[in-house]
């Protein structure tokens, strides 16, 4: 793709442990093009978030050891000096993260929080940044934005404060936010209105959205593109579409499968998927999800099973082809 | 028409403005004893500011006539062995008592935190080698390494102040790092960094106010130990100089005569107790107020022994 505002390329984490160096992150590669909702799925361990924060260097080197390329803006984030991610941070990629009870210091009034980035990247002062932090208040939806800048973090729900770090988030107009979860601890109601916010936003700046979820309904509203990441690989990647109705991996199947049908018979009773997800320090040698899938044969033990694309735009990682699978 | 789901998302209770600073007041001022410590220390303060102006005779006057006379209207805590005037030498003494309490926990601070913001926040080998040296110091004695700091430098009241300010360096590193140690990995710091905060940064604004409450309570704490420390230091000879009257030189000078004349040991006694009880007092109501879980640690340790 040639208007990919971000590259990665064979990115692999490990971590050094005590008992061996665990391989969270094994190969992965994407394009993200400028504009675009991108949801990176997978249950916890998979290493999605791992991923995104290794992009920003945001990852404690050692233990952790990271690889491979990410390309932006012409250059390898991933070798950026600290100065050089320093300026990326926040300014071009942006992250909000998942919890909003714990990303806001309780200590400081949100003002000033919500500033920094701005004197940080914007080279703004004083009543300008000031400004600036109450507009972007008003943007994401905090009534009475300017009189709220002096009140802590505390004074604010947990979707409020949700929606003071989009706003810190957004506050350099980012090339690219990264959402780290950042619906799931929040209830329903106040979700879907965080996620009209952010689509909102992202249609107004034209930036490209990295959507870190485990929960498929939310990618189902707002991905234009998914990847499924199972034990640091990529599983499957298509556009939302396709992924919900066409061909699939057995994980994604699986995952699919494991959510809850109104309406269904018994709609307390889940399919789960059996097993647990493996071990990064002593992963599988072939296909990650091999030992729990139900298809499995001996191939998928003894080699690895390389994306393919079975139509133009979704990859598959799987030696079968889903039709032969699911007849 | 508003939107429903707009005013359940906008159904923030209305907070009360109350500020860290206002709420901290207030639970200090329900506490009695800190009321009582903080009056105290206002007395301290003010006779300390006012102290040539309430003392009735120099501190180097004497009156051989009345020496080692006890009591009496025109010297109210008596006087000493040369005649002069023990109230007010206590009166004098307690600005240098102060002063050196001020100073040296000023240097304990000034040391102590930036090497535990450092070693906390960096970790690993910076960690190790920082705090190993902080446990060195913590292994001597207070008052030997003190007393071995002003044999090295030198015996007067400055060095004395660095000497207790070196020693107490330790305990402001440890406690400033154990509370880094807990917000290194927080969320916020981590958010603080992925919008391209550099580290001084960070550690400034948002790891430091986070910190400062154990450090305002040990501060108060330890303005106490450092008066008595420096009274300890007079007492031997190694803090402040004659003439010059300090609490802890007039109870040694008083131990010769404290069977014909108690009240030249007991006063300044008494004005180190005052003193060490009001910073203590005080020290007590601020924890409470602003660090309750390290009293109820405290407190459960107490019912454990």
């Amino acid at each position: 793709m040639n208007n990919a505002v971000l590259s990665v390329r064979d990115l692999q984490i490990t971590f050094g442990t005590r008992d061996g160096r665990a391989s969270v992150v094994n190969g992965v590669s994407y394009d993200l093009a400028a504009g675009e909702t991108l949801a990176i799925v997978g249950e916890s361990g998979s290493g999605k978030s791992v991923s995104c924060m290794a992009l920003m260097q945001l990852l404690a080197t050692p233990p952790a050891r990271v690889e491979g390329e990410a390309i932006f803006d012409g250059r390898n984030l991933l070798t950026l000096d600290e100065a050089g991610i320093r300026k990326v941070r926040g300014n071009q990629i942006a992250m909000i993260f998942q919890d909003p009870m714990t990303s806001l210091n309780p200590v400081r009034t949100i003002g000033h929080q919500l500033i920094e980035p701005i004197e940080l990247h914007m080279g703004l002062k004083g009543k300008a940044a000031r400004e600036r932090a109450a507009d972007l208040l008003d943007a994401v939806g905090i009534p009475s934005a300017a009189d709220r800048l002096d009140d802590y973090p505390h004074q604010f729900s947990g979707g409020m404060r949700q929606r003071v770090c989009i706003a810190m988030g957004i506050s350099c107009e980012p090339d690219i936010l990264i959402a780290d979860e950042a619906t799931t601890a929040l209830d329903v109601t106040t979700q879907a209105k965080i996620i009209d916010e952010i689509h909102a936003l992202q249609s107004r700046l034209g930036m490209a959205l990295v959507w870190i979820t485990h929960d498929l309904g939310v990618v189902a509203g707002i991905a234009d593109r998914v990847i499924v990441l199972y034990g640091g690989r990529i599983m499957e990647e298509a556009a939302v579409n396709e992924l919900f109705e066409g061909r699939r991996h057995p994980y994604t199947r699986g995952l699919l499968e494991s959510l809850p049908i109104p309406g269904r018979e018994r709609p307390d009773k889940l399919n789960a998927i059996a097993g647990l997800p493996p071990d990064p320090l002593s992963m599988p040698p072939a296909c990650p999800f091999a030992p729990r899938c139900p298809h499995a044969v001996e191939r998928c033990s003894t080699e690895r099973p390389e994306l393919r694309h079975p139509v133009p735009g979704h990859a598959v990682a799987c030696h079968f082809d889903p039709e032969e699978l699911y007849d | 028409m508003t939107d429903p789901a707009a005013v359940l998302d906008a159904g923030d209770p209305p907070v009360e403005h109350r500020s860290r600073l206002r709420t901290t007041v207030e639970t200090v001022l329900r506490n009695r004893l800190a009321v009582a410590g903080l009056i105290m220390l206002t007395v301290l303060v003010v006779v300390a500011l006012f102290a040539p102006l309430i003392a009735p005779y120099g501190i180097n006057e004497p009156d051989v006539a009345n020496r080692l006379s006890g009591p009496s209207l025109d010297h109210v805590f008596g006087t000493d062995n040369i005649g002069r005037d023990v109230f007010s030498r206590v009166v004098i003494a307690s600005r240098v008592s102060l002063q050196v309490g001020a100073i040296s926990v000023g240097i304990a601070v000034a040391l102590g935190v930036p090497i535990g913001l450092i070693s906390g926040y960096y970790g690993g080998r910076i960690d190790s080698v920082l705090m190993r040296l902080m446990d060195i110091l913590l292994s001597i004695p207070a008052i030997v390494l003190a007393i071995a700091i002003l044999a090295a430098l030198g015996p007067n009241i400055f060095n004395a102040m660095v000497a207790i300010g070196i020693v107490y360096t330790p305990i402001f590193a440890r406690i400033t790092r154990g509370s880094v140690l807990s917000l290194r990995d927080a969320v916020f710091v981590r958010a603080a960094r992925s919008i391209g905060a550099t580290d001084t940064r960070i550690i400034a604004t948002h790891i430091l106010p986070n910190v400062i409450a154990p450090i305002i309570v040990q501060t108060s704490l330890s303005l106490a130990f450092a008066i008595l420390a420096e009274a300890a230091l007079s007492f031997l000879g190694l803090g402040v100089q004659p003439p010059d009257p300090a609490w802890g030189r007039m109870l040694s000078e008083g131990r010769g005569f404290f069977q014909q004349a108690p009240w030249m040991a007991l006063f300044p006694g008494l004005a180190i107790l005052f003193t060490v009880m009001s910073f203590n007092l005080v020290g007590d109501g601020l924890r409470d107020a602003l660090d309750p879980q390290q009293r109820s640690l405290i407190e459960s340790r107490g019912v454990a022994e």
